[in-house]
């Protein structure tokens, strides 16, 4: 398919806030040095539980971006999305006014939005009555508040999107940016994911999935994706956003351009609520249905950022549909998962997956999967083991894989 | 653009006038009201305590009972809905799966909306990790209580393997559903998609948390004193007071118009324009005067192609809230002008309430059949004229018209504004 170059959708602004640090280029040093963010949980007393490690967001301040009564009616999921936006706004150098806030969109999505404000509501609602539920709780706890306090924040008109598919909705976010821009709906878009839900109830019902690594002892050690040991995800926090915009916009007002979201594709399993299809046929679609949408030859893809969760299923199942979406040039692919490190944050996992590529795409790194110790022979791609590689990268692949068999995968490609 | 076409060819409807589209079309052309005091829960402790329930409903007619046991409500309502909209649209075989002769599973996709999801089976899952402890979480809660467990479902009960998203957009979740889906047929992305919306909402913790907004209409009559459930939501009167919370879920079949053809199928209506903005404006509140509702419904004629003289009604999204309707109103007198007066504009939610993320959906069915019917449903409870309030509501009695092209309006908490325009279908 042939975009017109005008409306193709390039990368001007990035911004995090994660695990491993509090803005984008902390968070790359950190993701190529292979430095671990998983710990023991703080946010609540895990003592007893079963799991009690995690990848939290450290040193986070709300009100170094945004005023403290304004971030007292948003819940930290809205509040990290607000933060990673503002950097990614600043870095793109976009002036946001009356000429062209009605043609900047938001397109902002999460797993679980607001969960933590409907555990404390319904907390308050128990141990004290309705009567003392927070007005507040319906609009903070909205899936869709993030992208809405992003819209507020800056005053930007144009379409504001939030869409969920479990674990799959970060990659989402960006084909669907790619889009809007391409058929004209916006000229800027202002893009990513955010998940915070490290509170009680989502560890207990993640541990009783038998999702979640128990390597309480050794946190930084417990998500080992394509590992033989790999024995399921530590769980983690954050947002990561980006400014993509037209080419036409970015280059008319002279700024820098990191890279390309050239297409993505999305498809559904129509398998199992919580298991991936063992053939990792809906996969394996939505990689090649990717690239065909983003008229890329899968013999030019050199990174896929993988899925990998460090589940045993997921990460036999995503091998093989790599295998079966590639062919012979998947031995050829560096395949790495930034979960090692970051742990897996649901809703945001695809957005930070995005800063992966376009930063590789930027530097010719690619970073590793750490705590690849042990091969598997259900695993047998190339990893990028322990340690970042240099090697230029033209195009790289994110996959986004989620509860319910929603799969999706976007293209990023050098801009040239 | 492309010259793809997108024509609704099939509709399901699950909501508190009806189980069925043709259940839920006779109660609104005739002016029934589906709002009564709760029934889900004891709520006689609360100081609204009504609700627009879906009644009689009993998912075990739809799903396995093992998948209905472990799915939240808003997930039972969707399965319902979109078994009725596919058989509707010829797409079922005998066996109650996807029929592959008619349509290629992936190249049927679906955005399945919801405002929320399974907010109840969280508030259960934090009751029980209080009162038992982690070990009595369900290993279920988390893939079945996320607002896209709906749209997951809906494909794996039907095998529907395209594209997949359940858009979140609070009370305008319905509309973006709609557009969204409507978007991905023009692009070429899939051949069919489910535009549909969802929503399970009468629990507790979301009652207590609608009644701590002082945003529910009362159902104290505010001429006699009497207590009257169903003439709580009154939209666009003068006495009008807040809305009615309530549920439901609604699913139109939208396909490319050649596929449709192909299939011998006709088409019920169109589906030509799609407009989605933000207020930026505060997260509770409207902007004033409707300014993002009306650059939304401005983008909708554009895409549509059409001027806003063409239009024949709007489905309001009128929830019967002081401001929502005040506002509602200047917008489309400062859209259309002239026109405005010369529209016919209705609010169902005067019989349905609002089903949230599921209204724009189910909103959006009601357009379609009248763009179809020209028989236009009207706003009950319309007895105290608002003197800021001028535009022909369609007051207490359907009308019989030759309305041809519809808008429906959707607009969300936090800002969110979509508008859908239909046409009837004209070879």
């Amino acid at each position: 398919m042939s975009r017109d170059p005008a409306r193709r959708a390039v990368i001007t602004g990035m911004g995090a806030i994660t695990p491993i640090g509090n803005d984008a280029e902390t968070f790359w040093a950190n993701l190529t040095a292979g430095v671990s963010g998983a710990g023991p949980i703080t946010a609540y007393d895990p003592t007893g539980e079963e799991v009690r490690i995690a990848a939290e967001v450290k040193g986070f301040d709300p009100v170094t971006w945004m005023d403290f009564k304004q971030a007292r009616r948003m819940a930290r999921f809205s509040q990290l999305a607000v933060a990673a936006a503002a950097q990614a706004i600043a870095q793109s150098g976009l002036q946001i006014t009356d000429a062209n806030r009605d043609d900047i969109a938001v397109v902002l999505n999460t797993g679980g939005g607001g969960i933590g404000d409907v555990a404390l509501g319904e907390r308050v609602f128990l141990e004290h009555g309705g009567k003392r539920v927070s007005p507040f709780m319906v609009p903070m706890l909205s899936p869709s508040m993030a992208a809405c306090q992003i819209s507020i924040q800056n005053g930007l008109r144009g379409p504001v999107i939030t869409s969920v598919a479990a674990c799959a909705s970060g990659v989402q976010a960006f084909v669907e940016a790619q889009r809007l821009i391409e058929h004209g709906d916006a000229d800027v878009v202002i893009t990513g994911g955010t998940e915070s839900a490290i509170l009680p109830v989502a560890f207990a019902a993640l541990a009783n999935m038998g999702a979640l690594s128990k390597r309480n002892d050794d946190p930084t050690h417990a998500s080992r994706p394509f590992d033989a040991n790999r024995d399921g995800f530590v769980f983690g926090e954050g947002a990561a956003v980006m400014v993509v915009e037209a080419a036409e916009h970015a280059e008319r007002r002279g700024a820098a351009i990191l890279a390309e979201v050239a297409g993505g594709a999305l498809t559904s399993d129509a398998f199992h609520i919580s298991a991936p299809d063992p053939t990792g046929s809906g996969a394996m679609r939505a990689m090649q249905r990717g690239l065909k949408d983003a008229g890329v030859e899968p013999e030019a893809v050199d990174y896929v950022v993988a899925h990998g969760t460090g589940t045993p299923l997921n990460d036999a199942t995503e091998t093989l549909a790599i295998r079966s979406a590639f062919g012979a040039h998947a031995d050829r692919l560096a395949v790495s998962s930034n979960k090692s490190m970051i742990g897996h944050t649901l809703g945001a996992a695809g957005a930070m997956s995005a800063l992966a590529a376009v930063c590789s795409i930027r530097d010719g790194v690619v970073p590793p999967t750490i705590n690849y110790e042990t091969p598997d022979p259900a695993c047998d791609l190339d990893y990028v083991p322990n340690v970042a590689a240099r090697r230029q990268v033209n195009v790289a692949i994110i996959n986004g894989f989620g509860f319910g068999g929603q799969n999706a995968v976007a293209v990023f490609r050098r801009y040239a | 653009m492309s010259g793809r076409r997108v024509a609704v060819t099939g509709l399901g409807v699950v909501s508190p006038v009806g189980i069925g589209a043709e259940a839920s079309w006779d109660a609104l052309v005739n002016g029934r009201s589906g709002v009564a005091d709760i029934t889900l829960f004891d709520a006689s402790d609360y100081e609204i305590h009504i609700a627009g329930e879906v009644k009689g409903f009993d998912a075990t007619q739809y799903m396995d009972g093992k998948d209905a046991r472990r799915h939240d409500r808003n997930t039972h309502l969707a399965v319902a809905a979109t078994g009725e909209a596919l058989r509707h649209a010829g797409l079922l075989n005998a066996d109650g799966a996807l029929d592959a002769g008619q349509a290629d599973p992936d190249r049927f996709g679906m955005v399945v909306g919801t405002a929320i999801g399974g907010i109840g089976m969280i508030a259960d899952g934090v009751q029980t990790l209080l009162e038992r402890g982690p070990n009595r979480i369900s290993p279920f809660l988390l893939p079945h209580m996320i607002p896209d467990a709906a749209s997951g479902m809906v494909a794996i009960q039907y095998g529907i393997r395209g594209p997949n998203m359940a858009v979140v957009s609070a009370c305008a979740t319905g509309g973006h559903a709609i557009g969204e889906a409507m978007e991905s047929i023009v692009r070429g992305q899939a051949d069919l998609m489910l535009g549909a919306g969802t929503e399970a909402v009468i629990v507790p913790l979301a009652l207590a948390g609608f009644g701590q907004m002082k945003a529910l209409g009362s159902p104290i009559d505010p001429d006699t004193g009497e207590y009257n459930p169903q003439g709580a939501s009154r939209p666009f009167d003068a006495t009008r007071n807040g809305f009615v919370v309530s549920e439901g879920c609604a699913v139109l079949v939208l396909e490319e118009l050649g596929h449709a053809l192909a299939r011998g199928v006709t088409p019920i209506a169109e589906v030509i324009g799609y407009g989605s903005s933000a207020d930026a404006f505060h997260m509770a509140a409207p902007a004033v005067r409707g300014e993002g509702n009306q650059r939304a419904m401005r983008a909708a004629l554009e895409r549509a192609g059409i001027g806003p003289e063409r239009v024949d009604y709007i489905n309001a999204h009128g929830t019967s809230t002081p401001l929502n309707d005040r506002y509602e109103s200047m917008a489309i007198s400062d859209v259309f002008g002239e026109h405005a007066s010369r529209l016919a504009i209705s609010s169902t939610k005067g019989m349905t309430g609002h089903m949230m993320g599921a209204a724009g959906a189910f909103e959006g069915f009601v357009c379609a059949r009248v763009a179809q019917s020209g028989l236009i449903p009207p706003t009950i409870n319309y007895r105290h004229p608002d003197p800021e309030l001028t535009l022909d509501y369609v007051p207490n009695a359907a009308r019989q018209t030759d309305a041809r092209v519809t808008l429906s309006n959707s607009m969300g908490l936090g800002g969110h504004n979509s508008s859908i325009i239909m046409r009837r279908y004209e070879e």
